[in-house]
């Protein structure tokens, strides 16, 4: 065995030795466990989206540079790539316009002739136009669509040769 | 400013969540058929996992608007204000769970490339392997059938260069740098005449004209072959041999010559045949000057003769101009002799042919000429065949023939030998051989002896017509003479010191009653 792991189980076994010790201590002044305040699901999402373009970004990067990756199908990826961005962009200005909204800039909220109140600002158009952002995500899943179809009729036709 | 309705934005969101779980759904099927068809590919792989995230991600979103606008437009907002931040936080969890997919398949790629180059190489490998195994496994069970075959095709080859070397008519020969012969076919060994038991024999020794040899070992160095080189050679048996050679020469791996092969063609017979062309033209044109000369000179001649006798009935028989006058006449008569000779030999004299027996013309010869033969220590031997058919001819100048061969013989023999006459006859003609045991004739006067006027004896002794004449006869008679020196022994069949002279006559078919004719 290795010095290395041979330190790993030292380490392992005093943690588990030394645990309800510590659980049995004074735990007021420990302040172990950090509280999650309401604006942090906010942050995570927005997070999120960011991490996912970054990954678009990448994969968009990759199958274009890849010189293996010369079929049709990688078109309509690269395609789907740059569409679910940009959504992905369009979702983060929705949800940060929606963030300076109130419930004054709303005319009969939760209703189905709810309105956005006038006068209308930048950051209310904003909000009413990401409301809309299917127009972006159901193409992007369509280009998604044709292009694993592309690749699946390629395999197919391979095959049968 | 008029307010903005958002019924349009709802409208869009119910439907577009639709849509989207419908096509995202799509897609993951087609990428589940995809790996279905393809396992063991990466890629098909990544996305598969790729669509499932998203398929999830649409699924949550789609369903978390549709039942957030059910809710909310049905008055159960409070219902909705606690299930949004379920949605919300799977919407965030899988959106992350699409990231970690993505940049999973950097990583994956790279490992899924690097496996996939080995693997290719390993399947390469693998193919070589089988390949070769099988190969070696073909070549293991047909290797004895290869040698067999290869053995075979090899010994048949072999074989019909063996028969094409040992049954050429023409030389084919192998010898080393020092021209000693290391190996040479049958026709080789009988044309050049020496022994096939003989263990070295040297190529470079069997030329007799040293220019000849220098030019083929010349050209051997220089050009690595000689072409059509006319050699002369003498065999064990004493013949000259005319052979039309043609060589290569030999080299090691270091390009030195080591030897030389060649293929040599024996030109004799053509040569022979060649020069009696030659030499029968000649002779024609010679007969034909000397006809045209004799006839000229033959009128002058018996005017002068006619006056000489005329004038010595004029004068006393023991005057000086009587003896004057006789000794032109003497001179005369010779000159109209050899005149008579020239014509006989340009075949222009009256001839008085009839059926005649061979045999019978050179006993009558014989009986005339054997006694004088004798005294000067001459012995005949006569083989003759006594059913030689006749033959059509002039029985006074056929005498002339035989005695002509017969004083040429005597000439030849001064210290005494053998004079062979030998009769034969084949399907068509009569066949005479006269050989002598003389001194022969040599091979640079062997082509002139049938020449007018050429004679080797003193001057005085021969008018040099002898040849000429009996060469003149026999062909006036349809047939042919040849000289053969030296001789080749009829019983030995080797060469003999002498000379032979073959005359053939046509023979006269039995059923031919015509025995008389006059010319």
């Amino acid at each position: 065995m290795s010095r290395e792991l041979q330190m790993n189980k030292y380490i392992i076994i005093y943690s588990i030795g030394l645990t309800p010790l510590l659980l049995l201590g004074q735990t007021e002044t420990a302040w172990a466990l950090q509280s999650h305040s309401a604006p942090e699901g906010l942050y995570v999402h927005q997070m999120a989206h960011l991490l996912f373009m970054g990954a678009l970004a990448y994969l968009y990067w990759h199958t274009r540079y890849s010189p293996v990756l010369i079929s049709k199908g990688w078109k309509y990826l690269r395609l789907f790539c740059i569409l679910l961005f940009c959504w992905n962009l369009l979702a983060f200005a929705g949800h940060q316009a929606f963030e300076h909204l109130t419930s004054s800039d709303f005319i009969n909220k939760n209703n189905l002739t709810e309105q956005i109140a006038p006068p209308l600002s930048f950051v209310k158009v904003l909000y009413s136009v990401t409301k809309m952002d299917h127009f972006l995500n159901v193409p992007a899943l369509l280009t998604l669509t044709i292009s694993l179809r592309t690749f699946y009729l390629e395999v197919l036709k391979e095959d049968s040769l | 400013m008029t307010a903005l309705p958002l019924l349009p934005a709802v409208a869009v969101e119910f439907f577009g969540s639709g849509l989207a779980i419908l096509f995202s759904f799509t897609a993951l099927w087609y990428a589940w058929a995809l790996v279905r068809l393809r396992p063991d590919n990466f890629i098909w792989g990544f996305l598969f996992y790729f669509c499932i995230a998203m398929a999830a991600f649409s699924l949550s979103r789609g369903v978390g608007h549709m039942v957030r606008i059910f809710l909310v437009y049905s008055d159960h907002e409070p219902i909705w204000k606690k299930l949004s931040p379920y949605s919300g936080g799977f919407n965030t969890m899988l959106m992350i769970s699409v990231a970690a997919v993505t940049i999973y398949y950097h990583k994956g790629l790279e490992a899924y490339k690097a496996i996939r180059a080995k693997a290719e190489k390993l399947t390469e490998a693998n193919t070589n392997l089988a390949t070769s195994a099988e190969q070696l496994r073909q070549l293991n069970s047909h290797l004895e059938e290869m040698v067999e075959e290869r053995t075979r095709n090899l010994s048949e080859s072999e074989k019909k260069f063996r028969n094409f070397f040992q049954n050429s008519k023409d030389i084919i020969y192998f010898c080393d740098i020092n021209g000693i012969i290391t190996n040479i076919n049958p026709s080789g060994i009988r044309l050049l005449g020496f022994d096939a038991q003989q263990t070295s024999v040297n190529f470079h020794h069997l030329f007799n004209n040293a220019n000849v040899l220098e030019r083929y070992l010349a050209e051997l160095h220089d050009n690595g072959s000689v072409s059509d080189l006319e050699m002369q050679c003498t065999g064990k048996d004493g013949t000259t041999r005319h052979i039309l050679l043609s060589a290569n020469a030999l080299y090691d791996q270091h390009g030195k010559i080591i030897g030389c092969e060649g293929i040599g063609k024996d030109m004799t017979r053509i040569k022979t045949i060649t020069e009696q062309l030659i030499n029968q033209e000649k002779m024609a044109s010679i007969g034909q000057i000397a006809a045209g000369v004799a006839h000229e000179i033959n009128t002058p001649l018996g005017i002068i003769l006619g006056y000489t006798q005329l004038m010595m009935d004029d004068f006393t028989q023991d005057s000086e101009m009587a003896d004057n006058l006789k000794v032109v006449e003497r001179q005369t008569t010779a000159c109209r002799r050899i005149v008579a000779d020239l014509l006989k030999f340009s075949r222009q004299s009256e001839s008085e042919k009839s059926r005649i027996d061979i045999n019978r013309i050179i006993e009558e010869v014989l009986s005339v000429t054997e006694h004088t033969l004798n005294l000067h220590q001459i012995s005949v031997i006569r083989r003759f065949d006594a059913n030689l058919p006749a033959i059509f001819g002039d029985a006074e100048k056929l005498h002339q023939v035989f005695i002509n061969l017969f004083n040429n013989a005597q000439h030849a023999m001064q210290d005494g030998g053998k004079i062979i006459l030998q009769t034969g006859k084949t399907v068509q003609d009569v066949r005479v051989s006269v050989e002598d045991t003389g001194t022969g004739i040599a091979d640079s006067i062997r082509n002139k002896v049938f020449d007018p006027f050429f004679t080797t004896k003193e001057v005085g002794k021969g008018t040099g017509l002898g040849l000429s004449v009996t060469y003149g006869i026999v062909q006036e008679h349809g047939g042919t003479i040849q000289v053969e020196s030296p001789r080749i022994d009829p019983t030995t069949h080797l060469p003999s010191p002498g000379t032979a002279f073959h005359l053939r006559f046509p023979a006269i078919a039995k059923n031919n009653t015509n025995d008389k004719e006059h010319q």
